[in-house]
């Protein structure tokens, strides 16, 4: 096939898809819940056990007080990542917190919080 | 000897059709309201993993093409190219894919090229298309010599290997449940492949068959799909960044930070690029058969079923 062609299939498809997918509500992240933040915790860590979940303003977000430590389950699209918090760097921004995980293949996520969020889950997050 | 012989690139011919069988099963997700679930950044980057595929295949297939064509050389048979010879290099290659696709979730090295195709968690037609950019370097080019080797000319080896990828395509779907028995019987189907992309303990390390699933039947690596229990699609840790470079590079990069740390022997390094993935030198991180064991110990009743045996 001419790469031209090729070119323009494969730009005018991925295109296509993108709009269709984004007009459709497929770019909605997910909603968490206690129930649902302590699953997807579950999901990842199987044999942790989960003492406490408290669920960020705007639903996409649940930091977790486990058995291994505190963690933190957030809104990846659609679906949820989870990671411990033992090794992470905090930094304020205009609308939260940005988490920075020092690894490769989920390196940081930007939280929406509230001043007051902030602050308690900055002192949640790293204890003094 | 045939020495001049040339198959249309049957991947790049079949683009058209990817993204109309995708806006099918969109289609038929949206209108049933059932049949798989589709995410606009997940899908885009399934899509631009595919492109970036295709695009290192242009780029460094050079490298791949000119070892077989060496082979070729030394080479003093030549099954030809009639129909039953193509029927046997189809045959013989989709069992080349069931040990190459075995090896690539076995060894850490070949995973590293792998792992993108498996980083997804939904599983739809795009995500058949979230292919290795790294493939070349996994080496696993290597395992395709033997069908030279016994007088398969290169192009038809790489004609069959391209409809053996456009035949996987239209089993990354949950829209169809259970194609008729003879069918899963005998061929690789969305049911067996569902199966393969989940992180369940049970369903780790399985069905890795490309076209035929009698791979797996003959060589104990087969689980079906259980009623009981749905698949979880994605890695044991999945990935938190849709940026297709961290997508295609993450486990290679993985392995250079394992294997340089310092204080680590020689044979340790090693395990690090070529064990299992999971290895660690210093059993901090889980297997799949570690994983398995764990699910057991948490699930005793399972212990004897499928996945678990």
């Amino acid at each position: 096939m001419p790469l031209e062609i090729l070119l323009a299939l494969v730009i005018g498809g991925i295109g296509v898809v993108t709009l269709l997918l984004h007009v459709t509500g497929r770019s909605e992240r997910a909603d968490l819940s206690d129930d649902t933040a302590g699953l997807a915790w579950l999901r990842q860590f199987p044999e942790d056990d989960i003492h406490q979940v408290l669920i960020s303003q705007d639903g996409h977000a649940a930091l977790l007080r486990t058995s291994q430590g505190m963690g933190l389950v957030w809104a990846f699209g659609a679906d949820t990542v989870a990671r411990p918090l033992a090794d992470c760097t905090l930094k304020n921004t205009a609308t939260g917190l940005r988490v920075s995980f020092h690894e490769f293949a989920a390196p940081t996520t930007r939280l929406i919080l509230t001043e007051t969020e902030r602050a308690n889950w900055r002192l949640l997050m790293k204890p003094a | 000897m045939t020495d001049t012989l040339s198959y249309p690139d049957v991947t790049q011919w079949a683009v058209p059709f990817f993204i109309l069988a995708i806006l099918g099963e969109f289609a038929w997700i949206a209108i049933k309201g059932r049949g798989g679930r589709y995410e606009t950044r997940d899908a885009v980057t399934s899509l631009i993993m595919g492109a970036g595929s295709v695009a290192s295949g242009i780029v460094l297939g050079f490298l791949a093409w000119g070892f077989f064509k060496w082979l070729w050389v030394l080479t003093p048979l030549d099954l030809g190219t009639s129909l039953a010879a193509i029927i046997i290099c189809f045959v013989l290659d989709d069992l080349r894919y069931y040990w190459v696709h075995r090896f690539g979730h076995r060894i850490r090295w070949v995973w590293a090229s792998h792992v993108n195709h498996h980083s997804s968690q939904h599983y739809n037609l795009t995500t058949a298309l979230r292919q290795t950019w790294t493939g070349t370097f996994s080496l696993v080019m290597l395992i395709r010599a033997p069908l030279v080797l016994i007088g398969f000319h290169p192009a038809l080896v790489l004609f069959v290997s391209g409809i053996n990828l456009i035949y996987q395509f239209w089993i990354h779907t949950e829209a169809i449940g259970k194609m008729p028995r003879w069918f899963e019987a005998v061929m690789n189907t969305p049911s067996h492949h569902r199966v393969h992309h989940g992180r369940n303990a049970r369903y780790l390390d399985c069905n890795y068959a490309g076209v035929f699933i009698i791979w797996d039947k003959m060589f104990g690596t087969f689980v079906p799909e259980q009623d009981s229990e749905a698949v979880d699609y994605g890695l044991v840790h999945n990935l938190g960044s849709f940026n297709p470079l961290r997508v295609a590079f993450h486990e290679w990069v993985g392995i250079w930070k394992d294997a340089s740390q310092s204080g680590l022997t020689l044979r340790q390094r090693l395990a690090y690029m070529v064990a299992p993935p999971g290895y660690s030198h210093d059993g901090s991180r889980d297997t799949s058969q570690t994983l398995k064991e764990k699910h057991l110990a948490r699930h005793p009743e399972d212990a004897g079923t499928p996945g678990f045996n």
